[in-house]
């Protein structure tokens, strides 16, 4: 409730900031339409916004269960064979140093111009900061436990699913969080070069249409579902990891 | 005039004034070579990277037709190219390129802008199917997938189109594939492209050893348009520099007509990225595509085109032509 009570002054003090720029400096609302136009888009074009941005969640969703699979697997399996973390390591930086900007247009071409290119997009965008994060917490875990593990001769499957990965939960919650945050830039791109529905989509659109309200008002909507998935994701967080403590 | 050689002490050898005297020498040809009076600048925004589609105002500028005009003219190409009216019509440049289709969303929209000129005067957007594809017709797409580039009016041509032949937007599947037109086609991604220039992605195609077929707008029911046309902030129409600007690219237009060759040879030196197949074949595709009185203004197909915007639901209302559309004098 309390979160709920923060967003909302944090929003009104962003409304408030916005129109004092409209009204102070008068942008032409090409360049920057006010709040009040914005909010008449967002109810007009309501079943427009909702349609395409139900299209660029369901992208967005399932780029995160396929991104976070794939990070997961991968960190387990660097940890789980040390001879594969040598070879995968240079796939894994490239992924994240390449610019999915420019790579976006080749993956459309592969995977076509419905869901999959974004949800490709979206998978690749999130894998590094999960696969890296659970990478790292399998590696810290305490010695302490090592040392139990081989007194008991767990083997290396166990030592690693009874006693490595509980202690990585909260690395991996880390990368979560940033997985979840920047998800929505992986299905936009992908809809921003080949779409015929989306956010990305409605935005390239209403922009070359002159219509920047339009624009905003997508922005809003891309903003919203940011949010919601990340409270949501706390949540959950607080529901089945409440262990994880953070110090005050 | 300030000649640092001549504040030199007369004792000096001639090995240490040599420098200066080179510098002196230097000032003083580049002054000559500068016009006797400073040139007006002119920010000129492209509406897409430089391609033959610009001969005109690549020739103005390398051929001297603008400096004779007394212009300094920055040609600009943009990232994005729905951003040029808008950067326009916020101040940040004089001169837009932009399509007519454009100007009535721009006019409906409320841009401060007015068309003053036109730089290519019949329509270069087409549908392009693959030559050996299964597309004999328009009425052959039922059921297809049709590429386009974002341009904000292409579903409004298609559309257009489709009817002509009995079908409607309903009946083909319309994805955007953005700068990809051609790739999209070629590997069979779509079956058609909507916004491909009949003097570039035809050629482009033609090279890739897949030829395409085009279907022309303005042979199926879509009003004739000027494809390519100069935008102006309303408040800046009495600018002298504009009249001396459309003025520079008659001219130069005129000598691209008569002399296509040498044209190349400048347009090709100013750009040696661009000296390929590709775009020497589009130079003479586009050759005749070129207002020859880029002035002038047809008010009657500005009317009409405006009308058809109405109809395809794309604007609200028409206004007076004089509103948006003014030939400069």
């Amino acid at each position: 409730m309390t979160g709920l009570l923060r967003a909302g002054v944090w929003l009104l003090a962003i409304l408030v900031v916005w129109q004092a720029a409209v009204f102070l400096f008068e942008p032409p609302h090409y360049i920057l339409p006010g709040p009040g136009r914005v909010a008449h888009r967002l109810i007009a074009d309501y079943p427009l916004l909702l349609r395409h941005g139900r299209i660029t969640l369901t992208e967005i969703c399932l780029g995160l269960l396929l991104g976070t699979a794939l990070g997961m697997s991968t960190a387990l399996v660097m940890r789980l064979f040390p001879a594969a973390q040598q070879l995968i390591q240079p796939v894994l930086i490239v992924s994240q140093a390449l610019p999915v900007f420019a790579i976006a247009p080749l993956l459309v071409l592969w995977f076509g111009y419905g869901l999959g290119s974004k949800v490709a997009m979206t998978t690749l965008i999130i894998y590094f900061p999960v696969a890296s994060s659970l990478h790292d917490g399998l590696g810290r875990t305490e010695p302490g436990l090592i040392d139990l593990a081989r007194l008991w001769h767990a083997d290396r499957f166990q030592q690693i699913a009874l006693f490595r990965l509980p202690s990585a939960v909260p690395a991996l919650i880390s990368g979560m969080r940033v997985a979840v945050t920047v998800a929505p830039i992986g299905a936009v791109v992908g809809e921003w070069v080949g779409a015929s529905s989306g956010l990305g989509f409605l935005m390239l659109r209403a922009s070359s249409r002159f219509q920047t309200d339009q624009v905003f008002a997508s922005l809003f909507v891309l903003a919203v579902i940011g949010l919601v998935l990340r409270s949501g994701f706390d949540l959950a967080v607080s529901r089945y990891a409440a262990w994880v403590v953070e110090t005050p | 005039m300030f000649h640092p050689s001549q504040t030199q002490p007369k004792d000096r050898s001639v090995k240490t004034r040599l420098p200066l005297l080179a510098l002196a020498f230097s000032l003083a040809l580049s002054l000559a070579g500068s016009p006797a009076f400073a040139a007006d600048k002119l920010k000129v925004l492209l509406d897409w990277f430089v391609n033959p589609d610009h001969a005109p105002l690549i020739v103005a500028r390398e051929g001297g037709f603008f400096e004779r005009a007394g212009l300094d003219v920055e040609l600009v190409a943009p990232a994005d190219p729905s951003a040029p009216p808008k950067l326009v019509a916020a101040g940040h440049a004089d001169i837009a390129i932009s399509y007519q289709p454009n100007l009535h969303l721009i006019v409906k929209e409320g841009l401060p802008l007015t068309r003053i000129g036109t730089l290519v005067e019949t329509p270069l957007n087409s549908l392009v199917v693959l030559a050996d594809g299964p597309i004999k017709s328009i009425a052959d797409l039922k059921g297809r997938k049709v590429g386009f580039s974002v341009g904000g009016f292409e579903d409004a041509l298609l559309g257009k189109m489709l009817e002509s032949a009995g079908l409607s937007l309903d009946d083909v599947t319309l994805i955007n594939v953005n700068f990809s037109l051609s790739p999209a086609l070629i590997t069979g991604q779509v079956d058609a492209v909507i916004g491909a220039f009949r003097n570039f992605e035809m050629t482009q195609l033609d090279i890739e050893k897949r030829p395409g077929m085009a279907f022309y707008p303005e042979e199926n029911g879509v009003p004739m348009y000027d494809e390519l046309i100069f935008l102006a902030r309303n408040s800046s129409l009495d600018d002298d520099r504009l009249k001396r600007f459309l003025a520079a690219v008659e001219m130069a237009t005129v000598y691209l007509t008569n002399n296509p060759k040498k044209a190349l040879t400048l347009f090709l030196k100013a750009h040696p990225d661009l000296d390929n197949e590709l775009n020497r074949r589009a130079w003479f595709d586009t050759l005749p595509r070129f207002a020859k009185r880029p002035a002038a203004l047809d008010a009657g197909r500005y009317e009409r085109f405006a009308a058809f915007m109405k109809e395809r639901g794309l604007i609200e209302k028409i206004v007076p032509v004089e509103t948006y559309a003014k030939a400069i004098r």
